[in-house]
């Protein structure tokens, strides 16, 4: 090990991404760059995460007292609210207002339809029994208080959660956004009741106009606020335990990063944690292999996340149209769609008789029927055991074992036999119908919104990521496929290429365009309080003032409009001379967004934001060697049959992906192995071995 | 089109999903800067508007997933433009502003933006759009029922340019200034519509510029086709036959005594139906009339489009556009209220399209069991509320509240939410307070009376309490206060609405209010409660498993009373229990006498 000098350590950071099935590391310290991947550990996931820093550590021989930051993106409070587990939650609202969150925006999902459902009735966050009315009232457009707050019906509704054994507390009151008052006093009162209750306020997590919305982000904070904060901290704890002393840092669903106390208490900012690290790795990816236009297509255990990044943009969505399982969550995302398709998904036959594959997924734990841990269910993994496309004996590299009889049992069961199919037109069919459901979910995301795929290529990750590329690359007449480095990693990989990214909000409705000097006084006190919260954490991250910048956002709407757009702020305090600046770089704004501005219309500030970023040090990817031109039998490790799409079974050669070399060229059929991920490449398609090891699939003439 | 088109090979299935993609994605764009930039909370909240391409022809090339009253509805505006078109001729930079609902217009409220898009110097469609504006200055605030002819309606737009070459025709925007209550709102959404138009007609030329003219429009006229050929499809599998349904509306919003009767026979042979609305009640005196081409005809469509084409149910995802009307013949005689003769008011037609809706659907419910639903509230409130500030400025402010469904073959009726033609967005109500001398009071799901009960049961309407903090007017737009929805197939029937008036300063006084009523004044403190209707059940109420039932008792959707008398169940809601033993005695006794 070498040292920098001084007693100065080398550096080493670790990005770690828990998905639903495996946990993937990747290590970058003065030695190079390592991956790893260990199953996750679904019951507690902390114990998967202390295992693979371990190893990783081991894998790269440092010490694990080495290891400066832990970068984690994780999907733990993703799951809750795809597989409904969350916890069951008690919520106190003002009295005539209990179904607000049952009633939402009274909109249905579909113009055309009767037979919809309606998620925040069907799947509700807090069940209607466990929505308390308090009487109390607060008044617009002042704030003032018109009814105390009833605290003995607090604690009614307190003894009524204690009898139900909810301790997941939400507080949602009208017009809190004006005077969080009562919201405030009412959780001390749950605090005494309910000791240890974890509680969410609506003005805690949006401090915001609009109720439905307020509530929804603040339920959904609840709903998954105990399980993930508890693996948070459990997992703070047990990296402790094992002797790592780094900060650990959460991927959030914008894209930056934050602290574990922070997103604990804010776990609604992390419900986007893991896809986020995957389309900023896949981003990174294709700006190394010089593609901009890319469809990533992150296929885990549970879920796939696709994400078009047009121009190697990642976009960011409104946070006026950020849902999460149907429902409203009020926080900056990276633009990317979920659905619940991967490895782990099962397929099963319905009473109706009808075959689908997910959303459901078999996880890690009982994963697979080939894992061998009591999984009797086939999943889209058996299936590819079936076909060929997954060697049951290279798993990881062959660390982990699976039994293909098994796979092959649980699919002639349950969907063959039922079906009067063979076991492998019953597996074809798996693979078929979960591709299906990714190509929807990726036109959604790209056709429907006028984006041309054939100008896009397909980047797909996740171990099992590359086994389905050509297949949705075909479907979606896709240019080509570019298979990652590491795609079992890409996700982690993301974290390690991120900035240290702060935002604070606040909330201060000024009349700009007539502002007086008690009003442009607000702006500028609110200003100064936002900058010192960035600057603070920064700060705390050991970030040299020098090296941080904090940028101002003025969020302006016309005065009677709904919505605010982004205007610039000056570079100093705001006066009344450059108000003016602000002003105008609104109307620009709302010229460049809608084609139209009115120039003569009152400008309002609604919302002032400060963002803080600092750069870290990205991580460095090594060059592969040049290839010679001669065929690449050095990679080469065995054939064995496989069966593809159209229903051929051909013996297939399977390369050592990593034993390849700039310029490689392997036509299919054939197999590419690496330690964390299997890439298919059907008969007809070609592989070519870029400058990093990366891969480009084309059709063979196109 | 021209013939080129007509003959032109067919795309390749790639481009026309491409194209399919940009179409519905321009419509998108041009929806959401329309209620992004717009200031009324009916447009910029509750997104009562519309927005597409339409080609020469008057064929919808795409439309935006706006509210479903306005999809389908702009060609009927482009053909009364075709007759009324000021210059009789368009110029490139025209912009057409037009209401007039004996010519085309869904009602004269919903103002329609219309843009000529030129490619390569030759008219090759209309990008436009409709919204719903707070007021154009009809005889009351915001909303019309009880008033005697069209002219009573406001300000009235054939075919009137508000550009001409690019050039804007100041006489007409003043006009416009100087006559509506909520003049400022009116104006600025007006240019929201211009710049939403000026915008969904750039990309339709880029998107011309980019796959061709030829190939652009053999796509739409491919994507028509297609929806035409599914629609054909879906009709065929239903039985040939003669279907009718009838029910009643309470009143004219005059003529109190005077229910009226709406008759619906559905004339299904082979792959076509009629949709023969003989029978329905006369013509009104007042404003409750539904004009023909902008609304009536809609309706009926959008009917089918739910029955037959369910979005949530069906994998295919079918264009939105006149392809699936063609199979579809809609007939009202000429003086009925679904047809009626000029100069009668036809403003106020939402309630009398969602019953025609409501009674297409059990028409069918001998031959479609699995396909059609109970009775849904299959009304709306419509609510205008109104004031005079200290300045002399009118606040106007129009809401729409929401229904609920009837159950279903396989879930139960969704609660609290816009129902059949209605989907808007309500308002939030902090917002409105914010802005206006209101605010709710009360905001939750009816516990005064059940829903139909059913092995699904009927969806639970709404109980909103407005009240407002300065004298006031409001004309209220609602139905079914006398027939309730229907239970079906053992379902029980649903419960009808209710409408009161109370004051904050004076409980227990309590006035029952018509299901319409205009230009009522009202006091400080003064509260509208509206109780939406409940829908009704799907199936014997004592197949509801008992669980199920529990869970409505503790969520408050059903009483422990009704859980005894209506499914059966005996519920101890103390310890959260159901007596299994007791409840299945019972259930067979009530079986055996039922």
């Amino acid at each position: 090990m070498q040292l920098a000098g001084d007693g100065d350590r080398v550096m080493a950071r670790i990005g770690v991404d828990v998905g639903g099935t495996n946990t993937d590391l990747v290590l970058e310290c003065a030695k190079g760059v390592f991956y790893h991947k260990v199953p996750t550990t679904l019951k507690n996931q902390s114990i998967g995460v202390v295992d693979g820093v371990r190893g990783i550590c081991r894998i790269a021989g440092i010490d694990t007292a080495e290891v400066e930051t832990i970068v984690h993106g994780t999907t733990t409070a993703t799951n809750i609210t795809i597989e409904h587990n969350g916890a069951e939650c008690g919520m106190l609202t003002t009295e005539g207002f209990r179904d607000i969150l049952h009633i939402g925006r009274h909109k249905r999902p579909y113009n055309f339809s009767l037979h919809f459902d309606v998620p925040w009735q069907s799947q509700p966050l807090v069940k209607r029994r466990n929505r308390i009315g308090i009487p109390e009232r607060i008044l617009p457009p002042t704030g003032a208080i018109d009814i105390p707050l009833d605290e003995d019906a607090v604690r009614a509704a307190c003894a009524l959660f204690r009898k139900r054994g909810i301790t997941s507390i939400v507080i949602g009151f009208m017009f809190a956004f004006l005077n969080d008052a009562h919201e405030r006093r009412a959780k001390e009162i749950v605090q005494e009741e309910i000791p240890g209750a974890y509680i969410t306020l609506s003005t805690e997590v949006a401090n915001v106009m609009r109720e439905y919305e307020r509530f929804s982000t603040a339920a959904m904070n609840s709903y998954v606020g105990p399980k993930t904060a508890f693996y948070l901290r459990d997992l703070e704890a047990r990296l402790r335990e094992a002797g790592v002393a780094s900060k650990l840092r959460i991927m959030q669903s914008n894209g930056g990063l934050s602290t574990v106390e922070a997103c604990a208490r804010r776990p609604v900012r992390i419900l986007m944690s893991g896809p986020a690290g995957g389309v900023i790795g896949g981003a990174a990816e294709g700006a190394m292999t010089g593609v901009n236009s890319l469809i990533t297509v992150d296929i885990g255990g549970t879920s796939a996340d696709i994400s078009t990044i047009p121009n190697g943009l990642i976009k960011i969505m409104n946070p006026r149209e950020t849902y999460v399982a149907g429902q409203p969550v009020l926080t900056p995302m990276i633009d990317l769609v979920t659905i619940g398709a991967g490895g782990g998904s099962v397929a099963y036959i319905d009473q109706a008789g009808g075959f689908h594959v997910g959303p459901r997924s078999a996880g890690s734990e009982p994963g697979p029927a080939c894992y061998g841990r009591g999984g009797t269910e086939p999943t889209v993994t058996d299936a590819q055991i079936v076909l060929g496309r997954l060697d049951p004996d290279m798993a990881l590299g062959g660390d982990l074992k699976l039994d293909a009889a098994l796979s092959w049992a649980a699919i002639e069961e349950k969907i063959a036999r039922p079906l009067g199919l063979t076991v492998i037109e019953a597996a074809l069919g798996i693979i078929r119908i979960i591709n299906n459901n990714m190509v929807l979910a990726i036109r959604s995301n790209s056709v429907a919104r006028g984006i041309d795929p054939r100008d896009f290529s397909i980047m797909p990750f996740g171990g099992a990521g590359p086994l389905h590329g050509v297949a949705l690359a075909e479907a979606m007449a896709a240019k080509d496929v570019i298979v990652p480095v590491a795609p079992g990693i890409t996700a982690a990989v993301g974290l390690l290429k991120t900035d240290l990214r702060y935002e604070h909000t606040e909330s201060v409705i000024v009349e700009l365009t007539h502002a007086d000097a008690a009003g442009i006084a607000r702006i500028n006190a609110a200003a100064a309080t936002l900058q010192a919260h960035v600057r603070a954490e920064l700060d705390s991250d050991g970030i040299p003032p020098a090296q941080q910048s904090v940028t101002l956002v003025a969020e302006c709407r016309y005065h009677g409009q709904g919505f605010e757009l982004r205007a610039q702020m000056p570079d100093g305090a705001v006066t009344a001379d450059n108000l003016r600046g602000v002003i105008d770089s609104f109307h620009d704004q709302h010229h460049l967004d809608y084609g139209y501005s009115y120039r003569t219309a009152e400008v309002e500030l609604i919302t002032l934001r400060a963002i803080g970023k600092a750069s870290i040090p990205r991580i460095e990817i090594p060059r592969v060697g040049v290839a010679d031109g001669t065929p690449p039998t050095r990679a080469l490790m065995f054939t064995r049959p496989t069966t593809f799409d159209d229903g051929r079974t051909l013996d297939t050669p399977r390369f050592d992906r990593t034993r390849l070399l700039c310029g490689d060229r392997i036509e299919g059929p054939a197999i590419l192995h690496q330690h964390n991920a299997t890439t298919l490449i059907p008969p007809g398609y070609v592989a070519e071995t870029l400058e990093y090891g990366n891969t480009r699939i084309r059709a063979i003439g196109a | 089109m021209n013939k080129a088109h007509r003959d032109a090979a067919i795309v390749d299935p790639i481009t026309l999903q491409v194209i399919r993609g940009s179409f519905e994605t321009i419509a998108e764009e041009m929806g959401h800067v329309l209620y992004r930039m717009s200031f009324s909370s009916i447009i910029r909240e509750s997104q009562d508007l519309g927005a597409g391409l339409f080609d020469t022809d008057f064929n919808t090339l795409c439309e935006s997933e706006s509210t479903p009253m306005h999809s389908g509805s702009i060609p009927g505006y482009l053909r009364g433009i075709a007759q009324t078109l000021e210059d009789d001729e368009w110029y490139e930079g025209d912009v057409v502003v037009h209401n007039h609902p004996y010519y085309g217009a869904s009602h004269t409220p919903d103002l329609a933006i219309v843009v000529p898009v030129y490619f390569q110097g030759r008219l090759v469609g209309y990008a436009g759009n409709t919204a719903h504006h707070v007021d154009i200055g009809a005889a009351t605030p915001g909303l019309i029922i009880d008033v005697p002819d069209v002219f009573a309606e406001g300000m009235l737009f054939a075919g009137t340019k508000l550009y001409r070459k690019g050039e804007p025709n100041r006489a007409m925007w003043n006009y416009i200034r100087r006559n509506s209550r909520a003049a400022g709102q009116l104006v600025s959404d007006i240019e929201a519509q211009v710049a939403s138009a000026r915008l969904g007609a750039r990309r339709f030329v880029e998107l011309l510029e980019k796959y061709g003219e030829v190939t652009v429009f053999t796509a739409s006229r491919m994507l028509m086709d297609y929806a035409e050929r599914i629609t054909r499809q879906r009709i065929s599998e239903i039985p040939d036959g003669d279907y009718t349904a009838e029910g009643w509306l309470d009143d004219d919003g005059r003529n109190r005594d005077r229910p009226l009767k709406v008759k619906v026979t559905l004339r299904v042979r082979g792959d076509e139906v009629e949709v023969d609305l003989t029978g329905s009640a006369d013509q009104t005196p007042t404003a409750y009339n539904v004009p023909f081409e902008g609304s009536t005809k809609v309706a009926a469509y959008a009917a089918f489009r739910k029955l037959l084409l369910d979005a949530a149910t069906t994998d295919t995802r079918v264009p939105s556009n006149e392809g699936s009307f063609r199979p579809i013949k809609v007939t009202a005689p000429l003086g009925s209220i679904f047809n009626p003769k000029a100069p009668a008011s036809a403003e106020a037609r939402f309630t009398q399209c969602n019953r025609m809706i409501d009674l297409i659907i059990r028409a069918l419910a001998p031959v479609m069991p699995e396909k059609i639903i109970a009775g849904s509230s299959a009304s709306i409130s419509f609510a205008a509320y109104s004031g005079v500030r200290p300045s002399g400025d009118y606040w106007v402010f129009l809401e729409v509240n929401e229904g609920a469904y009837g159950g279903r073959p396989r879930s139960d009726g969704p609660d609290s939410i816009d129902n059949l033609m209605a989907n808007t967005r309500n308002n939030p109500l902090e917002d409105l307070a914010m802005h206006i001398p209101m605010i709710c009071d009360r905001y939750e799901l009816r516990d005064d009376v059940p829903p139909g009960a059913g092995a699904f049961r009927g969806g639970i309407g709404v109980v909103k309490s407005q009240r407002v903090l300065t004298p006031a007017f409001i004309t209220h737009e609602s139905e079914r206060h006398t027939e309730a929805p229907w239970g079906i197939f053992g379902g029980h029937d649903g419960a009808v609405g209710r409408c009161t008036i109370t004051n904050r300063n004076r409980p227990g006084e309590v006035r029952d209010m018509y299901s319409k009523f205009s230009g009522l004044e009202v006091v400080a403190d003064d509260v509208m409660t509206y109780y939406s209707p409940n829908g009704g059940g799907y199936g014997n109420p004592l197949d509801r498993p008992a669980q199920k039932v529990l869970e409505d008792v503790l969520d408050g959707f059903c009483t422990v009373a009704q859980a005894r008398t209506a499914y059966g169940v005996l519920v101890d809601p103390e310890a959260e229990t159901v007596d299994m033993a007791a409840t299945e005695a019972l259930r067979q006794q009530m079986r055996s006498v039922g």
